[in-house]
């Protein structure tokens, strides 16, 4: 550790000579120290913010789940009285019970009609299951108020003090207020499933015509531990005594214990994050080590020197070790509060997209620790190895003079046959590239990486698009209208065939359904869609198999997201489902690509031959008109004139408007991954900067020669910024190959965390060329002032210069 | 002659160059006793540097012994051979080699500083001796880039008396000073030995010849003779 030494009157205290040596250096040379200092810092800046928000989803996600008290399982079954819930609650495998109402409805927000989901409790200051936190407003909701639940909020429009009608199947609309934001973690984001949740009394349910009592019972078991199949049979148990009573019970949902319903999701997302951070802390640990070992080649007489005054290996390694200690103190003191600032905004929007919310969390110290060691040990591991090579350098070779060193320019064999096609000063810049080699690799690795994940991103970016191109595409319809009541489909279709502007209906089945598990349970519901045989209004893309015909029997259509959850459901294999409280057979024909929901398929007609309903309650319009404000018309025209023919429309939803709330979430994780590619991309062209600035400084008396011999100012700059322009080049051409293993692992990620993607096998022609543009420029950027430093020396100061 | 502080016997020094084999000392024997002032002298590549470089332990013989102030340099492992040096041998070099970002003071502060021979309460004082005895104690708070070239050598000199060495070995001290800073330094070194320290000079300085108690010619690799 340096070490203070006294002045002749004994007062004055100052650091030993090694260690004013350290921090002149440093002070002498600095842009160099400046550089070395950002780097480091943009290297902690992009682990620290994926470090910081990864721990503060993790705390929230998993803390504020568990905090709610999560329910084991979701049974639904009638008019559910305390009586049932007392016996219930004395299953010795049960620890608590609680019921409530869920209604589905619609409600009439600033941008439309959405599907509506309504939950009501008996007392809400009671809540011990799935706790719903109060974010603003009123609380618990008063008799004849909404509160709508916060991930609901930006999708629907909708603020405190808003008016909304809202419509149950069987009752009239209501126009209520809305008087709170309350948050409950335990649903999936309302964004996602285009459904606004909304808490209300059940006076204010009675106000719209549902009935008073609850139908829905959730049930915490008593052993935490157990695994989800014993949960399913604790569940089956209170199924069963649900059922002794005579009521029916028509839905049974066990999610994975202890585990948010999108945690595999979150996992996926803060692994994609924290593999982006590594790679940008990477980088900067490799400028490091170029900017260390150029330190050190241009100190190289002086550690000789040292050397040659008695110092030690050691000695010298600890003063630049320190060195390098320093600027990592400063880097991070710099980086820190930044990252800390950036991780929590970040946090905060993945956090809400998830449905949860950060506020009352921080960053846990060990977290905010381990940023500062890797801030200050970062450099030191960087520059371990250009140290230690420095300081084995005998005195006897520190001090003699070599002249131009054998290695220098030798090897460019390939290059010298096209020697006669170039002319001189191009070939100067050409040979000038390759010299230091290892400095050379070291900061293509650097640029190369940044492109790769700045290709990914856009490469990700163009797969998503692909998708939701894919995705609606495939719905080939502009809206869809949900009934209050099921019609039969013919009569449907016609009604809604004859308004004006609509170009064709098509009406179709639908229908929750479970799957029949090997442990005897029945796996969480998914919907079933039923489109008519020769549908013209469903063209979805298939992953494997086929959409079946008149002679397939009880055939079914699976989505990508639900052979995720359930790989039962694979190609070919025939399983049990229960619709409509009726078991069947059925065989799975088709795997499908339809957006980040679980969902089935199958025939309208053969789902009504399964469950005996030849009704159905929803229709599949499309316009004959385009445009947003046409077609907003178009519903209110649809909903007036079929009620005026008595066919009440429960809820409509606009493609157009789902495809924008699609869109826009998901751009937004490929905009963070874009992000971290341009901050890569930084460290490159710090990298390319600081090399080319080195690359001037220690060919200063060459450059002195060549002026010497006539070389103009003009020749001077188009020297650097040639050698800077081949180099990055190359960086932009070993991007290519690394942006596809990149671009995979990206989409495999993202589909994992939302969507189903396309994995791109070669990179977008227009990510190449992007990506080519922004070496260019980074290329030149980096260049500019190295290049103006060499038109900066005299032929005089560059021969004498040492 | 005094007892000898060093002895060379049979030392051969070879060079691998791309060129091939370059012989610079061959089978060379030499003692220099305690408080000599001994200039080696001989024409560009004659093995002037190679003979210093191999008293300071800076190189090591191909062949043969080096034993410098009692302690054999050819035994000695490399960080053995460093630890030493800073305690017994100074080195002057002709470009003076003074760090640029250090004053004079801390310059001739450093070898004590890396070596630990002197109280930290006791080193600040003893460089500053050191300048006043070699006569540029006004200078000791400036940076090499604002001295003369004679004020620097001199400073250089302070430097390698730092640690109190037996041996002080220069290595074309003069080559970068005009005749007045030569003369000056010559006289210096005089001083120095008349004060009982030890001096094996390398130059190209004929007057160097007028100051010193034996004068070595090399040639090709061997000594030529020695004269008193």
């Amino acid at each position: 550790m340096p070490r203070r030494t006294t002045g002749r009157d004994g007062k004055a205290w100052a650091l030993a000579p090694r260690w004013r040596k350290v921090g002149r250096d440093a002070w002498q040379h600095k842009p160099r120290t400046a550089l070395v200092v950002l780097a480091i810092a943009i290297g902690i800046l992009g682990a620290g913010t994926v470090l910081n928000t990864w721990s503060l989803l993790r705390r929230v996600t998993h803390g504020e789940y568990l905090a709610s008290n999560p329910a084991s399982a979701t049974l639904r079954a009638d008019s559910l009285d305390a009586a049932l819930l007392a016996r219930i609650q004395a299953l010795p495998a049960v620890r608590d019970v609680q019921a409530r109402r869920t209604v589905f409805g619609s409600a009439r927000a600033q941008v439309g009609w959405r599907t509506a989901m309504l939950f009501a409790y008996d007392d809400f200051q009671a809540i011990r299951i799935g706790v719903v936190k109060p974010e603003a407003g009123a609380w618990p909701p008063p008799d004849g108020a909404l509160v709508v639940e916060a991930s609901s909020v930006e999708f629907s429009g909708t603020a405190i003090g808003d008016s909304l009608m809202v419509q149950l199947p069987d009752g009239a609309p209501r126009v209520f207020p809305v008087a709170g934001i309350a948050r409950d973690v335990g649903l999936a984001p309302g964004w996602m499933e285009h459904v606004v949740y909304f808490f209300a009394t059940p006076a204010t349910l009675t106000q719209l015509g549902a009935p008073s009592s609850f139908d829905e019972l959730q049930i915490v078991v008593a052993n935490r531990s157990l695994d989800r199949d014993s949960v399913r049979r604790i569940a089956a148990d209170v199924g069963d005594l649900v059922e002794s009573t005579g009521r029916e019970v028509t839905q049974v949902d066990v999610p994975v214990p202890g585990r948010h319903i999108h945690a595999s999701q979150i996992d996926s997302l803060l692994f994609t994050q924290g593999a982006f951070g590594v790679l940008a802390l990477l980088a900067s640990g490799i400028l490091v080590v170029n900017l260390i070992a150029a330190m050190l080649s241009g100190q190289v007489r002086e550690i000789g020197v040292m050397k040659a005054l008695g110092a030690t290996s050691a000695q010298i390694a600890g003063m630049y070790l320190c060195l390098a200690l320093l600027l990592g103190l400063v880097a991070s003191a710099i980086a820190l509060p930044v990252a800390a600032l950036l991780g929590r905004m970040y946090a905060e929007f993945t956090a809400d997209l998830l449905n949860f919310d950060i506020a009352g969390f921080t960053i846990p110290t060990p977290v905010i620790l381990l940023q500062l060691a890797v801030g200050v040990l970062l450099p030191v591991a960087a520059a371990a190895i250009p140290v230690a090579r420095g300081c084995r350098i005998s005195v006897s070779e520190a001090l003699r003079d070599f002249g131009i060193r054998a290695a220098a320019g030798g090897g460019n064999g390939r290059l010298l046959r096209c020697e006669r096609l170039l002319p001189r000063p191009l070939l100067l810049s050409l040979r000038n590239a390759f010299r230091r080699r290892q400095r050379l690799a070291l900061t293509l690795a650097t640029l190369a990486m940044g492109g790769a994940v700045y290709i990914g991103a856009l490469d990700l970016r163009a797969s998503i698009r692909g998708s939701v191109d894919l995705h609606f595409d495939a719905q080939r319809f502009d809206m869809v209208l949900r009934f209050a009541r099921t019609w039969p489909a013919d009569s449907l279709e016609a009604a809604v065939a004859s308004v004006p502007g609509v170009r064709q209906a098509e009406a179709w089945g639908a229908a929750p359904a479970a799957l029949a598990e090997s442990s005897g349970t029945w796996s969480n519901t998914f919907p079933v869609s039923a489109p008519p045989a020769g549908s013209v209004m469903f063209a979805p893309t298939f992953r494997s198999g086929r959409w079946p015909g008149a002679e397939d029997g009880n055939a079914l259509v699976v989505n990508r997201r639900l052979l995720q959850d359930e790989p039962s459901l694979a190609l070919g294999r025939e399983v049990t489902l229960l619709i409509g409280g009726r078991t069947s057979r059925w065989k799975v024909i088709g795997v499908v690509d339809t957006g980040p929901a679980t969902a089935a398929y199958t025939c309208r007609e053969t789902l009504a031959r399964v469950t005996s309903e030849g009704v159905v309650d929803r229709a599949m319009v499309a316009s004959a008109v385009g445009g947003s404000a046409a077609l907003l018309e178009l519903v209110q025209r649809l909903r007036a004139d079929l009620e005026g023919r008595g066919f009440i429309v429960k809820s409509s939803t606009l493609m157009q408007e789902n495809r924008r709330v699609m869109e826009d979430h998901m751009l937004m994780v490929a905009g963070f991954l874009g992000v971290m590619g341009q901050l890569m991309i930084v460290v490159g062209g710090l990298g390319l900067a600081s090399s080319m600035s080195l690359a001037v400084l220690e060919r200063t008396r060459e450059i002195g020669v060549l002026r010497a011999i006539g070389a103009t100012h003009r020749a001077i700059v188009a020297m650097v910024q040639i050698e800077g322009l081949v180099i990055a080049v190359l960086g932009w051409a070993i991007a290519l190959p690394l942006s596809i293993p990149m671009s995979a692992v990206l989409g495999v990620a993202f589909g994992r965390i939302m969507l189903p993607v396309q994995v791109t096998i070669f990179p977008e022609l227009a990510a190449i060329l992007q990506w080519l543009g922004v070496a260019l420029i980074v290329s030149f950027a980096a260049c500019a002032w190295p290049a103006f430093r060499a038109t900066r020396i005299t032929t005089a100061a560059a021969l004498a210069y040492e | 002659m005094n007892e000898p502080l060093i002895v060379l016997r049979e030392v051969t020094k070879t060079f691998r160059t791309a060129a091939g084999g370059f012989t610079a000392l061959a089978d060379l024997n030499l003692r220099i006793g305690a408080r000599e002032f001994v200039v080696v002298v001989g024409a560009s590549g004659s093995g002037k540097s190679t003979l210093l470089h191999l008293l300071a332990g800076i190189d090591r013989p191909t062949r043969g012994e080096v034993q410098v102030c009692g302690t054999a340099l050819h035994e000695l492992p490399e960080h053995a051979v460093t630890a030493w040096r800073g305690r017994a041998v100074g080195i002057v070099f002709q470009f003076f080699q003074l760090l640029p970002t250090l004053t004079a003071l801390e310059n001739v502060m450093l070898p004590m500083d890396f070596c630990a021979t002197w109280p930290l309460r006791e080193r600040r004082d003893r460089a500053l001796d050191l300048l006043e005895r070699i006569g540029v104690a006004d200078q000791a708070d400036k940076l090499p880039s604002t001295l003369s070239g004679g004020q620097q050598q001199r400073v250089a000199v302070a430097r390698a008396l730092a640690n109190a060495p037996g041996l002080l070995l220069a290595d074309e001290p003069t080559g970068n000073l005009d005749s007045h800073s030569s003369s000056a330094l010559l006289e210096l070194f005089s001083t120095l030995v008349d004060a009982g320290q030890t001096v094996v000079m390398v130059t190209h300085e004929r007057d160097a010849k007028r100051y010193a108690s034996r004068t070595l010619v090399l040639a090709d690799g061997r000594l030529e003779g020695a004269h008193a």
